[in-house]
């Protein structure tokens, strides 16, 4: 599964601890200074494709009053969330050199 | 505006509402709240924000239905990173160009119901007294006019200061990179 902007900061977002549906909007937007806001459609068109491929599961939550459903990272999940960061650390770094070599 | 979000909840497919509905209505309510604090506008924003992401979701997931693939360019959540740009569309003029709207709207039933009263054979004019004249209508209209293209330019200012465009046409290169060295 490739990953889109939103997909990144959907995983990102629980990579740190699980979260329910609306803490995973509120810390999109956080994570990319606004710039992002995504709305509930998208949101839950992205978790059902991640849970679809098992990068994500589903639990209630057991210190909600109202047994929220909260999502976490498989262990599938964090790792290809692993491989997609190592990917853009090494993009980043040869556009940091290539943009660095035009300077000079 | 709740109940207009479940009514959209309809266009999803069955078994995508039973499994997410009840979840969706939880953050929407959330959402909903929150934008209330921060004032009408931010309301209204996230109304259209929302309804815009329910009814792209439900098309998502009715033609991945008929499908069974995302892989469609448009609907697909697969695509690789996307830049996306910093550039954000001032929430200014989306209210400008609701005005406008409005106005043509308004101006095109004006027209029609002037061109109604309108007898199709034009009656003969007589002469026309300088008494008849009145000044005070086409000076309304002027000034009105003034008032409308006042705003509009305004507006488009306004926009254009949000966008930050005059910001980069005042970048000076060449001090900046003198300030850099």
């Amino acid at each position: 599964m490739e990953v889109s902007e939103p997909v990144l900061l959907i995983l990102l977002s629980l990579a740190e601890h699980p979260r329910h549906g609306y803490a995973i909007l509120q810390d999109a937007e956080r994570m990319s200074d606004g710039r992002v806001r995504l709305s509930t459609g998208t949101l839950y068109g992205a978790l059902a494709r991640l849970l679809d491929e098992k990068w994500i599961e589903r639990f209630k939550e057991q210190d909600s009053s109202r047994g929220k459903q909260a999502y976490r990272l498989t262990a599938a999940g964090r790792r290809n969330l692993q491989t997609e960061v190592a990917r853009m650390r090494r993009l980043t770094r040869v556009a940091g050199l290539r943009v660095a070599r035009k300077e000079t | 505006m709740l109940a207009f979000y479940r009514a959209l909840l309809h266009l999803y497919p069955a078994a995508y509402r039973c499994e997410f509905g009840g979840e969706m209505m939880d953050v929407l309510q959330e959402v909903q709240a929150e934008k209330r604090k921060k004032g009408a506008l931010a309301l209204l924003f996230s109304g259209a924000h929302e309804t815009g992401g329910l009814v792209f979701g439900a098309v998502r997931e009715r033609f991945y239905k008929l499908t069974g693939s995302y892989d469609s360019g448009i609907f697909s959540l697969r695509r690789r990173f996307a830049m996306k740009s910093e550039f954000r569309f001032p929430k200014s003029t989306v209210g400008l160009m609701v005005v406008i709207l409005a106005a043509v709207l308004f101006t095109i039933e004006k027209a029609k119901a002037v061109s109604a009263s309108i007898p199709h054979a034009n009656p003969p004019v007589g002469h026309i007294e300088p008494s008849q004249i009145t000044v005070l209508p086409s000076l309304l209209i002027t000034m009105l006019s003034a008032v409308v293209i006042g705003v509009i330019g305004w507006g488009i200012l306004y926009a254009l200061r949000r966008t930050g465009v005059q910001q980069l046409s005042e970048m000076n290169p060449a001090a900046n990179q003198r300030g850099g060295e």
